[in-house]
């Protein structure tokens, strides 16, 4: 059982955890999150009986999610939106890049978006001819960095200011202090031109509105605005579970984001974008598309797992997460390859789901089952449930190692008799050297043993 | 039908004994003597959240046929009540046969605090009596009791999170003397979680140090637990962290004796 | 499943794959959530809130008090390029001699020079469809005479609204709206922040270092 894991999560996990200053960071945002959180429910009126009936709203909403999804189509054609829908990650950037070339853009200015980092579209937009430059500050410090986002709502929580400052000083070639403000200044200009040149601008959507075709994006830079605004074309990628039928539910939603993320009551920025300028308008894009993804989300529908859909990547759960905090967000990650996109326990739970479980089989696994997940998900998502089904599946399609389901299968069959109990105990004891070192000691008398003699 | 039945669970019986001695004279100390039917093994726990759900199953049933013929079933594990108490109905939920079963066990099954509690058993009574040998013959060879205050309690997670148990465990400490220093963060998890401190045990033992560092934090004399599994696991490294961790039964015991 | 050779999937494709699922009855929505909230004095909350964001909050009687405080904070912060939105109340107002307002109406013609000045202002002013209490937003719509970039491009953004377009929360807000979506609404409840660097809060990133909500009776 010690040895089953030497790549991956595990390994990951082992070299995050001696890296002290990424650890420290770590705690300190989510420290923050986390108590943010907490003042934030406590001030809003019957906040558990919101989050239960935002549960409804999830649960509804995605038992009927085709009919969602063409009311969204339809209302959105009437304000001038155009729906596109991608079964995969291919299709997705084949569509996205299309768009870019009819409008002949050759930058991108991309606002925060999971989805995007999903399908992997910065390199298909490269490889297409078309530079990506995200804007959201995290995320522009992570793609000078070359390096995937370390948490869902804080993409650069492992970076420290020198760090930063060494990646603008790269990126530019000025001479920056490693302080706070000067790097702020400097990304702002910066990210300023690409705001006004881009030909293209790329987001990601926190919801759809069914009822009028809008998309709901939050940012609190004001990034989100720029790119939806400035770029002659805009285009929003959202799975195809991030919908709600009218504006009543996402009230709900939008009263749970931000709270539930970092204890804000809604974030600075509420763009609500409801189709391209209209006519009377001097700004605003003059086209306006929506990408919804599937990528493996339709075939959870129907089925035990169609609870993790109802997901808004808030970000709660990997605050509260013990194991998140020990080990970081890149640990998160398949037996080969980069990190996944989405970390901590949602990402446990998605990441295997979506992308294959055979080739990610460690991530279920990394949970004590705590439940302090569930405890905080705003939609009371039962991510420990689903980690327990989804490593009963991994038994099932013999993905724990075999020398482990064989000791495993043995030690059941021994609790199966008081007698046998004894005896593996017994063995144990003896044998304890060569099974491995961190199995439990065996006390020289069991509790039975003790029992029986005082009787006699 | 026989009034109470002792679990011990697994990791008592075979690892730490003296937690079911001390759990069985409490019991006998406030007049509801406890059996301990000599069928129990393991109520099947480790496997559930392991994936072996027909190992499992087995178990659970075997748990529930021992423990049917009994009034109540206490036991000094929270995880183990909670895995009774809230598993096993849905281990059964689309057997017909052992669902009523399983609802009939999960109702009458108690962790040891929240017995005491509900069946009105406090103040525990003292026994001044010299033929309870202490448990410690038992242990490791420790020879006078130790400081039991100030202690700051650890909120095992199925303890409190399914179960729901937080005030419990405190208020029968502080009745029987006992401060409380909380530490900064009372319910983050040990580390334990089972097999997950055998498969993934570097970030376990880094979630365990962390515990354990926030313990010695408070200046209490010792750490306690409600869970065997997270004792286990937090006495591990409590060496190194210059804490010492106890069972709440044990220290119930000899505060009470 | 066929993979169809062009790019663009469509609405089909998918949805081949949605039915296909089992979708059992669907589960009924429940009623819509209506407003908890009870505030005796909105505006108190609307202050409370947007303070908590580094938002300025100024309540004044009159629209000419209102106006007098734009122009005094247009000369406290040495503005010499405003730009502004062209509906009541902001028509009215100016600044002095040697200082340029400039407003959406006068600029339809050249979007491509509205949005230079607008990247060159020292302040944008605008006004508000409706404040959400609760939360401390501004509700900031697209449409006639109006344009994103004044409360988005410039360091500081001004808002004058008259005190009674004051809503409970969302709900209300949400509840009372009606007539067709603008292409852009936002809701604005602070400065333009980032904590991505070390977790410091630091104000003012892409958009407006500073707000300054002016409300008058």
């Amino acid at each position: 059982m010690n040895g089953d894991f030497n790549s991956g999560f595990r390994e990951a996990a082992r070299i995050a955890i001696e890296d002290v200053g990424l650890i420290r960071s770590v705690e300190t945002a989510t420290g923050r999150f986390r108590l943010g959180r907490e003042a934030a429910l406590a001030e809003l009126p019957e906040a558990d009986a919101m989050r239960d009936h935002f549960k409804q709203i999830r649960a509804a909403t995605l038992s009927n999610l085709k009919n969602h999804l063409q009311t969204f189509e339809a209302n959105a054609r009437t304000a001038g939106v155009q729906v596109h829908f991608a079964l995969d990650a291919e299709a997705a950037c084949a569509i996205i890049l299309d768009l870019a070339r009819k409008r002949g853009a050759t930058l991108a200015a991309k606002s925060k978006s999971m989805t995007t980092e999903e399908i992997h579209l910065n390199p298909a937009l490269e490889a297409g001819g078309i530079r990506p430059v995200e804007t959201d500050l995290g995320e522009w410090i992570v793609q000078l960095a070359g390096e995937a986002p370390a948490h869902i709502i804080a993409p650069a929580i492992n970076k420290t200011k020198e760090q930063v400052a060494d990646l603008f000083r790269e990126e530019s070639g000025d001479e920056i202090l490693a302080e706070i403000p000067a790097l702020t200044a400097q990304a702002r200009r910066r990210l300023r031109e690409t705001f006004l040149q881009a030909g293209i601008g790329i987001s990601g959507g926190n919801m759809a509105v069914a009822e009028t075709g809008s998309v709901v994006l939050v940012t609190n830079e004001g990034n989100g605005r720029m790119v939806t605004s400035l770029p002659p074309v805009h285009v929003a990628v959202l799975g195809i579970e991030k919908i709600v039928p009218t504006w009543a539910e996402a009230g709900v939603w939008l009263s749970l984001l931000a709270r539930s993320a970092t204890g804000q009551p809604l974030s600075i920025y509420t763009s609500i974008i409801t189709g391209p300028k209209q006519d009377a308008d001097i700004d605003g894009p003059e086209e306006v598309h929506v990408v919804f993804l599937d990528n493996g989300r339709s075939k959870l529908l129907g089925t035990k797992y169609e609870e993790v859909l109802q997901c808004i990547r808030c970000g709660a759960c990997l605050n509260v997460c013990p194991v998140y905090r020990s080990a970081g967000g890149h640990a998160y990650r398949g037996e080969t390859g980069p990190p996944s996109p989405y970390s901590g326990p949602i990402g446990a739970v998605v990441t295997p789901l979506l992308f294959g479980l055979a080739d990610h089989k460690q991530l279920p696994q990394a949970s004590s089952l705590c439940g302090a997940c569930l405890d905080v998900c705003p939609v009371r998502i039962d991510l420990p449930r689903m980690l327990v089904d989804l490593r009963r599946d991994s038994v099932e399609a013999g993905l724990d190692g075999a020398g482990t389901a064989v000791v495993t299968r043995l030690a059941a069959r021994a609790f199966g008799s008081e007698r046998m109990l004894g005896l593996a105990a017994r063995l144990a004891r003896f044998g304890r050297r060569f099974v491995g070192g961190d199995l439990p000691r065996p006390a020289k008398r069991s509790f039975r043993e003790i029992r029986r003699e005082k009787r006699s | 039908m026989p009034p109470h039945a002792l679990l011990v669970t697994c990791l008592v019986d075979q690892v730490l004994p003296e937690i079911g001695v001390a759990t069985a004279r409490l019991l006998e100390r406030t007049g509801h003597t406890a059996e301990f039917p000599e069928a129990q093994t393991c109520c099947g726990q480790p496997f559930f959240n392991s994936g072996y759900h027909a190992e499992a199953v087995r178990l659970a049933k075997r748990t529930i046929e021992t423990f049917e013929p009994y009034e109540t079933v206490v036991l000094p594990s929270g995880s183990c009540a909670a895995m009774i108490r809230v598993e096993y109905p849905h281990l059964f939920h689309d057997d017909p046969a052992w669902r009523p079963r399983a609802k009939a066990l999960a109702a009458k099954t108690f962790e040891l605090s929240e017995f005491l509690i509900r069946f009105d058993l406090l103040p525990i009574p003292r026994t001044g009596s010299a033929d309870n040998p202490p448990p410690f013959a038992f242990a490791q060879g420790r020879i006078r009791p130790f400081a039991h205050s100030p202690a700051t309690y650890h909120d095992s997670c199925h303890m409190c999170r399914l179960l729901g148990l937080r005030d419990e465990p405190r208020s029968i400490l502080e009745k029987t003397g006992v401060a409380i220093n909380e530490m900064a963060e009372p319910d983050r998890c040990c580390g334990f979680g089972g097999t997950f401190s055998l498969k993934m045990p570097e970030v376990s033992a880094a979630m365990t140090r962390e515990k354990l560092r926030q313990a010695s934090e408070t200046g209490a004399a010792i750490l306690v637990t409600a869970d065997p599994g997270c004792l286990m696991q937090m006495r591990r490294f409590a060496d190194e962290a210059g804490v010492r961790v106890e069972h709440l039964a044990v220290v119930l015991e000899e505060r009470t004796r | 499943m066929k993979r169809p050779e062009k790019p663009e999937y469509g609405f089909a494709t998918v949805f081949e794959t949605l039915s296909e699922t089992i979708f059992p009855a669907p589960a009924a929505l429940p009623a819509p959530w209506t407003s908890r909230r009870r505030f005796p004095d909105p505006v108190a909350r609307f202050r409370e809130a947007l303070e908590a964001a580094h938002g300025e909050v100024r309540v004044v009687e009159t629209l000419d008090e209102a106006l007098s405080e734009v122009a005094e904070l247009l000369e406290e912060i040495g503005a010499e390029v405003v730009v502004a939105d062209s509906e009541a109340p902001l028509e009215r107002f100016s600044l002095g001699a040697g200082r340029q307002v400039a407003r959406v109406s006068t600029h339809n013609a050249d979007p491509e020079a509205w949005r230079d000045l607008c990247a060159r202002a020292d302040a944008g002013v605008t006004s508000a469809e409706a404040l959400l209490a609760e939360t401390g937003s501004l509700v900031v719509s697209s449409g006639p005479g109006r344009s994103r970039l004044v409360s988005l491009l410039p360091p500081v953004h001004i808002a004058v609204v008259p005190a009674e377009r004051i809503e409970t929360d969302l709900f209300t807000w949400l509840a009372a709206r009606s007539g067709r979506w603008p292409a852009n609404t936002v809701l604005v409840s602070g400065p333009s922040k980032t904590g991505d660097i070390e977790q410091t809060l630091s104000v003012g990133v892409h958009g407006p270092k500073r707000l300054v909500a002016i409300l008058y009776d």
